[in-house]
């Protein structure tokens, strides 16, 4: 009895402590006018959610252009480390070239950006979409190398040598061997790039400028208006996309704690 | 053989130019910025941007502060998570626990920042709640709990990020290490649950987690966003130092800006070259 109040009174404590963010913003998303003293606000508004839904709406583009960026971050950064990751298994020295691959994270994204921004600059990139691409993908890549290595054992690439051997070409060992086999860690690579991308602000606001306005901007920008509104919405679009992948890939988080 | 081994070479040459050359060959254009060599006006060699190194402490301020929040913010997260896997164990594998943790790590640190800033602030939703409840008489009798002295608000951010992430670590070592098996070989032996805790299983999470800690060690160090938002103009963290002072529209900051992005780089690459030695060192 003791025991199991105890986990109750945790898991409700645990449940209140992650909920009340969303509640929160929920709250202050639909509160045109909440100051101090008042707990609840006084009256509601969709103002700031008819906004949203306006054919200008910056909300809207700010949400399309960090789809896009995370999306193309997420695909190039995966597609690169399967192949990397397959070259590094072969490599003379695999464990210089997964050392190396630890560097990017030995620096803050923010210091990361101020050290490459000379070239960017020097690139024509700065303050464009291909310069906040650019840095990204340098985490991201390496991320999804160092992920992806672990597919790489020698068992796999028997696997191919046994597909080839049958009569496979590379196509057909690629297309129906390797990738099926490796399918579940491209699925991470790709929901973890894109979430490094997506919730990206440092790096983006640096080597953008200001002119690639991501969802992560727009609400840093927000909050610098104090329009609480606005950048609550801003931050409950900001976890829409997570949420969704979080719970199509509940299945698979859920296997493996089990 | 040669046809096989070209697109090898050329895919990995082009991923150290990436990810090593980018970044070093940065750290090489700071230090020659930061001399005067380069930048946009730059007018030749001279030491004087490290010489002003020794009478403005702003750098040193900034590093010490950064410590400060990482250190603490790390050991209250490992000490939370530790808790929770040692003293919880077997509330941990019932639901709704195994989804649940996830849940926070959905949570941008900018979101976060912004969130705790509405709920903690002297105007925010917890003071509300304490004037309604008459513990506090108005704004001015909340405590500061954020952009204060102390990092306090940046503190509990950088908790409330790590915990759950700790939290999931350890118990994946909990299960792989096959502590629980332990735990009944010990028990068997003559131990009580506490001496299974501190000598048996808190070295084994410990040590296999070492390398992930130390990662979110330097991540913490090297926070942004969080600090932007709930931390004050003075003294501030690493990037927002950096950031800020790169981002000034005054030219002739720029080179101050690249040393202190070259120390900083520097200092970094040196610390966890010492703190993975150690790692190392502890774990044979």
């Amino acid at each position: 009895m003791r025991f199991s109040s105890r986990s109750k009174l945790l898991a409700t404590a645990l449940v209140l402590l992650f909920a009340l963010p969303f509640g929160l913003l929920v709250l202050l998303a639909v509160a045109p006018a909440w100051r101090f003293p008042a707990a609840l606000p006084p009256t509601y508004s969709l103002g700031a959610l008819r906004d949203l839904l306006a054919a200008d709406s910056e909300l809207l583009a700010g949400l399309g252009r960090s789809l896009l960026l995370a999306s193309v971050v997420a695909v190039v950064a995966t597609a690169s480390g399967f192949w990397l990751a397959r070259a590094v298994s072969r490599a003379a020295r695999p464990a210089r070239w997964e050392a190396l691959s630890y560097l990017p994270y030995a620096l803050p994204p923010v210091l990361l950006a101020v050290l490459i921004q000379p070239f960017i600059i020097r690139l024509h990139l700065s303050g464009s979409v291909g310069g906040v691409l650019l840095g990204l993908l340098l985490i991201a890549v390496p991320f999804a190398t160092l992920l992806l290595r672990s597919f790489w054992t020698p068992q796999a690439r028997e696997y191919e040598q046994l597909a080839r051997t049958l009569g496979c070409t590379p196509q057909q060992a690629l297309g129906r061997v390797l990738l099926p086999l490796a399918g579940p860690l491209l699925r991470t690579a790709l929901f973890q790039t894109f979430l490094l991308s997506w919730f990206d602000f440092g790096l983006t606001n640096l080597l953008s400028v200001g002119k690639v306005r991501t969802l992560t901007v727009q609400v840093f920008t927000y909050v610098g208006e104090a329009n609480a509104p606005l950048a609550a919405v801003a931050s409950l679009l900001l976890l829409l996309p997570p949420a969704l992948l979080l719970w199509a890939n509940k299945n698979a988080l859920l296997r493996k704690t089990e | 053989m040669l046809s096989k081994r070209l697109p090898t070479r050329l895919l990995l040459g082009l991923y150290a130019l990436l990810v090593a050359g980018l970044p070093l060959a940065g750290l090489g254009y700071a230090l020659l910025g930061s001399l005067g060599i380069v930048g946009p006006l730059a007018t030749g060699f001279t030491a004087r941007h490290w010489q002003v190194l020794g009478t403005d402490a702003g750098l040193l301020k900034a590093a010490l502060f950064s410590l400060w929040i990482a250190g603490v913010s790390l050991a209250l997260a490992v000490g939370l998570a530790l808790a929770l896997v040692l003293g919880a164990q077997a509330t941990l594998r019932r639901r709704p626990f195994p989804t649940l943790l996830y849940v926070p790590l959905l949570m941008p640190s900018l979101v976060l920042g912004f969130y705790l800033f509405q709920l903690l602030s002297r105007a925010g939703w917890l003071s509300r709640l304490s004037f309604g409840l008459r513990l506090t008489r108005g704004v001015e009798g909340f405590p500061e709990l954020v952009q204060d002295a102390a990092g306090a608000g940046i503190i509990l951010a950088h908790v409330l990020l790590l915990f759950p992430f700790l939290t999931l670590l350890f118990q994946a070592i909990y299960q792989e290490s096959r502590l629980p098996d332990y735990a009944q070989l010990a028990q068997t032996l003559g131990a009580s649950l506490g001496q299974f805790r501190w000598r048996v299983a808190l070295p084994v999470l410990l040590r296999r987690a070492a390398p992930t800690v130390l990662l979110s060690f330097i991540a913490t160090l090297g926070a942004y966003d969080i600090p932007l938002l709930l931390g004050r103009p003075y003294p501030q963290m690493l990037s927002v130092y950096i950031a800020t002072r790169l981002q000034r529209f005054d030219l002739r900051e720029l080179p101050a800006a690249y040393l202190a992005g070259f120390l900083v780089a520097v200092g970094l690459l040196a610390l966890i070259l010492v703190l993975t030695r150690l790692t190392r060192r502890h774990a044979l």
